[in-house]
């Protein structure tokens, strides 16, 4: 370890900012300086919500993207096209159909301009590693998830790289299987004397990342930032079950909810005299609901992390909902609880036409829904159009995707019986 | 082009693969005689090494212009060969077209700009259009021998089949899945590994069924293609489609009904021996990762080629070269680096040489066009308008019928196992050759040609319409139609809620496609050449024939340029709407 530091490290990536302009010109800013590095002999994970910019990192650091501005650095030389000595495994498997096993292995021993004899050895070595041997000749389409992703990993090994970067590789197979695949993948990283002798994994997992990382860089989304980078020196081979691991799994989560969702909320309590319109979390009407529901039947409160796991639910998407709901005076989060206030009850208990009347009650507290209803109220047949009322609610929401909003904002307002809208037309019009 | 049958997913051909595979590999094991499957292909091999070796005797034989043709039957199947090597020639020209122009305009930014407007271009104009230009160029490029007039007649082939191919190909590259290139990327995939990996199997599946549309398309002109008028010059080649024309022009009925059967049974050996064979083997290149329902296509040449000794042999030598020569390592870096100079500058200078080309073809254009009075503009503006309201009634009748009858086919799993493969044999039958006999009938019913042309319009197109409304029905989820039946929908609202908005955007793609090949069909079904007179009607169609005919070639040009003009207008403003407001509303 400690000549490793003297050395610079593997890949590196320095105060990199990145921006994607989409179709429509709008500009979008996925990463606000970030820095991360990747040392000899470690893995590393990047961990975040949707929508914190994790995987554009692994592709810059990869070579695939070119950042808006910062440094990247492969062994500290800055680099110029794709990063030597890097194999991805890809998060949709992203095997060609067409191609069985091997042929999907041999392309890319074939493109790295391999000897067709050394290919063949290197091929069947890689298949033997992840445990493929007898499905040579099998279509991805005859494999099963973890199959496909196996195929993926030989694809890389084969090349035996010094870097495998792994794009959440295991988000698309069952529980069961991704166990397996995680074991797997350390046991062959944990040769030392054979590549590849450094992982990056992205990942939104937390249990994943601590059984599997020595650093975790925590990300935060919208743009995307370090939030902090943790060590994780506990001895490997790690139990899933043992006290440390489930502290730093705890610690973990607690980092995250006391970012997302902060106790003390934010300047904008009274809402009629706020400055601005507030911001809209994307998750629709059937997930807030759906969010309360589930807390009554619970006794009215439950942990954030404990809902993401029980209910298959993706983090992210479950943290908008709670974020809708606590902005609708639903629910409170303290700490890592989401807890439903009063009006949250009696909403729970209601019968559907007084929960209409609960949410429109609530909407029409918000800026983002008064502010249209006073402007239809003056406008000449009390109609709009659909890009007056994106310039209204996008105002503090540049980054998000308009359509995406706007879907939610007209579904609350459909569902508090509020405005009307035509597509054919684009029009908003009241109720 | 909305493609309508065998879209199944197929297990069976995967097990038929993999055991083809393990086979070729056992072949030495044990050897046995040669089989009869062996003896099929050999046969087959012999036939095409002798129609190709006729064709170019032919070919070089000094310059006679119009072949005396024999009505004999017995010369019917050399005829009906070469005619077959001709549509296969062109098949070959119109991929190697298809390959080089549709990647140009998907890969190069620039170029697209231009590529894809000229391509929706040339397929609106008129196949009869290109031919006088081409003929006489062509023929006085090798003024001593058939050369010239064999290659004009496998061009103008080649013009009705290339251009929707090229469209399916364009598109396909278009839409090659971003994290699928991403990995050549990573991978350092070359250019031509791209291609070959990614590019072309992608495309695969879409240019085996447009290919195949485009040689029924091809057979269409096959009569106008062997066997044509220009000015005072009769031009003839041997063929299946000379046959015919002689044969009409003699009113020979027994040597009509002798190439009609000869064109049956040459579309029915192509689609057993060469299309299902091919569709069977491009399922390979399917993108779905799931399980699809649907039929499993079957093709028992395939099978039979795949049992054949002979082809492992070939196969099993191909191999062992592939494997002891191995591929020179590539330094990995600089290659690109130092072929990066002349990469850029090739499409470049393509581009250029392209636009000068343009702007040249313009210039003649409009040089012709100058020499047309405003009369004739008017007379042919009119024109326009007949034949416009003819083919929009083609398309109305078309539909008429097949909307019932696809919707029909379409929703029984049995009706259209039992049909499909009838259907596809009658929809690739090429129309003109039944327009004699259509004409005789129409003539003993009173019916003139200006209504008589919609017929024989409606003969060629209604098949694009009936196709894409099976496919639609075959498309309609079953969850909906089981909610349908449990809710009591049935009868008129059944159609108008669930069937209608269903097949919608299927119809209209058949709506286009008919369209097109009504425009087309003009110039053959309002100007007919029936025992020895010919049949004409005021239109377009009559129009361009009569020019091309007569070697006016001002007149030509502006009538194809109207036709051309009014097709792209039309597509724009009517067909191209109503297909993005059915795909906004309709669409799942």
């Amino acid at each position: 370890m400690a000549d490793s530091i003297a050395r610079p490290p593997l890949h590196a990536i320095e105060n990199v900012c990145h921006t994607f302009v989409l179709p429509s010109g709008q500009r979008l800013e996925v990463l606000r300086d970030v820095s991360v590095e990747i040392r000899e002999d470690e893995v590393v994970a990047l961990l975040g919500p949707s929508g914190c910019g994790k995987s554009t990192i692994l592709r810059i650091l990869a070579g695939l993207i070119q950042p808006t501005s910062g440094t990247v650095r492969v062994r500290g030389a800055p680099l110029d096209g794709l990063a030597p000595g890097v194999a991805i495994v890809f998060q949709g498997f992203a095997l060609f159909p067409w191609m069985t096993v091997v042929e999907n292995v041999r392309a890319v021993l074939q493109a790295a301009g391999l000897p067709a004899g050394e290919a063949t050895s290197r091929i069947a070595e890689a298949i033997r590693m992840v445990g493929l041997t007898g499905f040579e000749e099998a279509y991805p389409r005859e494999l099963s998830g973890g199959m496909k992703q196996r195929v993926g990993m030989a694809r890389a090994l084969s090349l035996r790289p010094e870097a495998l970067f792994m794009d959440e590789p295991f988000s698309q197979v069952d529980a069961l299987t991704a166990e397996a695949l995680r074991a797997e993948i350390l046991d062959i990283w944990a040769v030392h004397h054979q590549n590849p002798s450094a992982m990056l994994l992205v990942s939104h997992d937390i249990k994943e990342v601590v059984m599997m990382a020595d650093r975790i860089v925590v990300l935060s989304a919208n743009p995307g930032r370090v939030r902090t980078v943790v060590e994780n020196t506990l001895p490997r081979p790690r139990d899933a079950r043992s006290p440390e691991v489930l502290a730093l799994v705890d610690r973990l989560h607690d980092l995250i909810t006391g970012h997302e969702l902060p106790d003390l909320p934010e300047p904008a309590a009274a809402p009629a005299a706020a400055p601005q319109p507030e911001i809209l979390p994307t998750a629709d009407v059937t997930d807030v609901i759906g969010l309360i529901e589930w807390l009554e039947a619970r006794g009215g409160q439950d942990d954030v992390f404990r809902i993401a796991a029980e209910s298959g639910r993706d983090f992210g998407h479950l943290l908008q909902a709670v974020k809708a709901a606590e902005l609708l005076d639903l629910v409170d989060t303290p700490r890592r609880l989401a807890v439903l206030t009063t009006e949250g009850r009696a909403f729970a208990a209601a019968p559907p036409e007084r929960r209409k009347e609960i949410w429109r009650e609530k909407l029409l507290a918000l800026r983002l829904f008064a502010d249209v209803r006073d402007s239809l109220r003056q406008a000449p047949d009390h109609r709009l159009p659909r890009e007056f009322v994106l310039e209204t609610i996008v105002m503090r929401m540049p980054a998000e995707d308009y359509d995406r909003v706007f879907e939610v904002w007209i579904g609350w307002a459909r569902y508090g019986d509020l405005f009307a809208y035509d597509e054919d037309e684009g029009a908003v019009s009241l109720q | 082009m909305t493609l309508p049958w065998f879209a199944g997913e197929n297990r069976r051909v995967r097990v038929m693969a993999r055991r083809a595979f393990g086979e070729a590999t056992a072949f030495l094991r044990h050897t046995r005689r040669l089989g009869w499957a062996d003896l099929a292909v050999m046969a087959a091999l012999g036939g095409v090494v002798f129609a190709a070796s006729r064709l170019a005797h032919g070919a070089v034989l000094p310059l006679r212009p119009a072949v005396e043709i024999d009505l004999s039957i017995r010369a019917l199947p050399g005829y009906t060969l070469l005619s077959l090597m001709r549509g296969l020639a062109a098949l070959i020209l119109s991929f190697v077209f298809t390959l080089v122009y549709g990647y140009w305009a998907a890969r190069d930014a620039v170029a697209e700009k231009v590529l894809v407007p000229l391509l929706d271009v040339l397929q609106s104009v008129p196949v009869l259009g290109f031919m006088p230009g081409l003929v006489l160029s062509l023929v006085a490029l090798f003024p001593g021998s058939n050369v010239g007039l064999e290659l004009a007649a496998i061009v103008m082939i080649f013009t009705g089949q290339a251009w929707n191919m090229t469209f399916s190909f364009y598109r396909s590259v278009r839409s090659v899945q971003p994290v699928q290139l991403e990995v050549a990327r990573h991978y350092r995939f070359s250019w031509w590994q791209r291609f070959k990996w990614v590019e072309l199997p992608a495309s695969a599946i879409g240019l085996t069924w447009n290919a195949m549309m485009s040689m029924a398309g091809g057979w269409f002109f096959l009569m106008v293609s062997e066997a044509f008028v220009l000015g005072s010059r009769d031009f003839r080649l041997p063929g299946l489609g000379a046959y015919m024309s002689v044969a009409v022009a003699a009113g020979d009925g027994r040597a009509m009904v002798a190439a009609v059967v000869a064109m049956v049974v040459m579309i029915v050996a192509l689609d057993q021996l060469l299309w299902r064979p091919v569709v069977v083997w491009a399922q390979k290149f399917r993108q779905d990762e799931g399980q699809g329902g649907g039929e499993a296509a079957r093709s028992w040449f395939l099978d039979l080629v795949r049992r054949s000794r002979l082809v492992r042999l070939v196969r099993h030598w191909r191999r062992r070269a592939a494997g002891s020569v191995a591929a020179p390592p590539r330094p990995p870096a600089e290659a690109k680096a130092g072929s990066g100079l002349a990469a850029r500058l090739l499409p470049l200078a393509l581009f250029g040489g392209l636009l000068v080309l343009l702007v040249l073809g313009a210039l003649a254009l409009v040089h012709l066009l100058r020499e047309v009075s405003g009369a004739t503009w008017g007379t042919t503006l009119l024109a326009a308008g007949a034949t416009l309201a003819r083919v929009l009634i083609a398309v109305a009748l078309g539909t008429l019928w097949a909307l019932p009858a696809g919707l029909a086919i379409g929703l029984s799993p049995r009706l259209s196992r039992l049909l499909q493969p009838v259907v596809q044999v009658v929809a690739s039958f090429p129309a003109p050759m039944l327009f004699p006999a259509v004409v005789a009938l129409l003539a003993q019913l009173g019916i003139g040609l200006s209504g008589g042309s919609v017929v024989l319009m409606l003969l060629g197109t209604q098949w694009y319409i009936l196709f894409n409304v099976v496919a639609g029905a075959m498309a309609v989820p079953s969850d909906l139609r089981e909610a349908a039946a449990s809710y009591r929908i049935t009868g008129w609202r059944r159609f108008k809620l669930l069937l209608l908005p269903s097949v919608l955007p299927y119809l209209i793609t058949g709506w286009v496609t008919a369209a097109g090949g009504a425009w087309n069909a003009s110039i053959v079904s309002e100007y007919v050449a029936y025992r020895g007179r010919t049949l004409t009607t005021f239109g377009l169609g009559a129009r361009i024939g009569m020019a091309a005919e007569a070697a006016d070639f001002p007149a030509l040009a502006a009538s194809v340029v109207v036709m051309s003009a009014v097709v792209v207008l039309f597509n724009r403003l009517v067909w191209r709407r109503l297909n993005d407001h059915a795909e906004r509303r309709f669409a799942p």
